[in-house]
């Protein structure tokens, strides 16, 4: 079937300001955005740029705003957005991080936000009699499972009107990241991560929009984890 | 600022659910009684600082687009309120939060206020019409 591409381009050393490239390819209704992109970029402009790695959904490196929805370009079908032969997809750079050029952000400033957290295995105890694993029961791995999924992908953080307002905000990522080990009854750095996250910049810009929920690739409750460490912050309680 | 009105215009622009439009909504209507409060606080002090600026700010008041701006401003009060209870709740209990609760969430907030509003903007909407279309009022 034949797909319109409507797609937002920039050059920084050209363009004074983005414009849409338009080109019509041929896919099958099975292919995926990313195959669209693809076909532009080998057979129509070679000129035109999209960044990905794994195009299968594991390296979070092609997150971008398809109809105006963040996703990964690699996740996406061609039927599962269009309808009709001809129909239109626009496809645009996520919004909030610098663009370098066309479809590619500078994730620096995305990654910034990460390392802030700490996410990192923190506990300077002795190791266990045995000398070999800190062993955790089925409940206590459970219950920061969600954020393990996260592929730093982004999709949630430039989905979010907060952090679109004010690029200080850690962002939702950040927070799924902090709540990985907040919540891992092995951690022995919460308080200092829950002190982070209660600066202004921390988890309170949250405004449950409910955005990167449903962007997320990964199906991750963000809103919900953030909701958790929110409420640890307010009962100094982590359960 | 630029990043204020970007903000409000992907807002609109970006497809997030209805999740997306209770935000904006919400952020719009705070800012809308915020304003309201802040010149009608100014206007209640000329009462005593500068009487004849008060009469001025009351004729104002009663004009055909103020009134109807402050029926749909009661339906911004309504609705940040009706939002508000439900973040509250969500504060409290983040588990229940799935995609479907979040969706009839929003859709419950929306309905409370326009069923919360009808009746308001009939009584505010009769009195506008009396007042100012056949002109029963007494001065
Ligand atoms: S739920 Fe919070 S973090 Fe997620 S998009 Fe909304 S404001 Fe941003
Ligand atoms: S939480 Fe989801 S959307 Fe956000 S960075 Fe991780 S995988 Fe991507
Ligand atoms: S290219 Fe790796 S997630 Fe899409």
């Amino acid at each position: 079937m034949k797909v319109h591409l409507k797609i937002k381009r920039f050059n920084p050393e050209k363009d004074s300001k983005s414009w849409w490239g338009e080109y019509d390819v041929n896919v099958d209704p099975t292919d995926r955005v990313l195959d669209a992109l693809h076909l532009v970029k080998w057979y129509q402009d070679g000129t035109f740029n999209v960044r990905r790695s794994c195009a299968h959904g594991v390296c979070g490196s092609d997150a971008v705003r398809i109809n105006g929805q963040n996703r990964l370009a690699c996740k996406v079908l061609i039927q599962d957005i269009v309808k009709n032969d001809g129909d239109t997809i626009t496809v645009e750079p996520i919004l909030g991080l610098p663009v370098i050029k066309d479809l590619i952000v500078d994730m620096e400033p995305f990654f910034d936000h990460y390392k802030s957290v700490m996410p990192y295995f923190v506990n300077d105890e002795a190791l266990p009699a045995d000398g070999r694993e800190r062993l955790q029961n089925i409940a206590d791995r459970e219950r920061y499972d969600q954020g393990t999924k996260c592929i730093l992908c982004a999709c949630c953080t430039t989905s979010c009107p907060s952090f679109w307002l004010n690029d200080d905000y850690v962002g939702p990522a950040a927070v799924v990241q902090a709540h990985r080990f907040i919540f891992d009854s092995r951690d022995r750095a919460a308080e200092e991560r829950l002190k982070i996250l209660n600066e202004q910049m921390g988890v309170w810009r949250c405004r449950t929009a409910f955005n990167c929920t449903n962007a997320c690739p990964r199906e991750i409750p963000v809103t919900q984890l953030i909701g958790e460490v929110k409420k640890a912050l307010a009962t100094g309680e982590i359960r | 600022m630029a990043t204020f009105i970007s903000t409000l215009w992907e807002g609109v622009r970006y497809r997030g659910g209805i999740g997306n439009w209770a935000y904006l909504f919400h952020r719009l209507a705070g800012l809308a009684t915020l304003l309201f409060l802040a010149i009608h606080i100014v206007d209640t002090a000329f009462v005593f600082f500068a009487p004849s600026l008060y009469a001025h700010a009351i004729d104002i008041y009663r004009s055909t687009p103020f009134m109807f701006g402050e029926i749909a401003l009661v339906a911004g009060v309504l609705f940040h309120g009706a939002n508000g209870l439900k973040i509250i709740v969500f504060d409290y209990r983040p588990d229940l939060w799935s995609h479907e609760n979040e969706k009839r969430a929003a859709i419950i907030v929306f309905a409370v206020t326009i069923i919360l509003w009808i009746p308001a903007a009939i009584i505010m909407g009769n009195n506008l019409i009396q007042c100012n279309f056949l002109h029963l009022c007494g001065e």
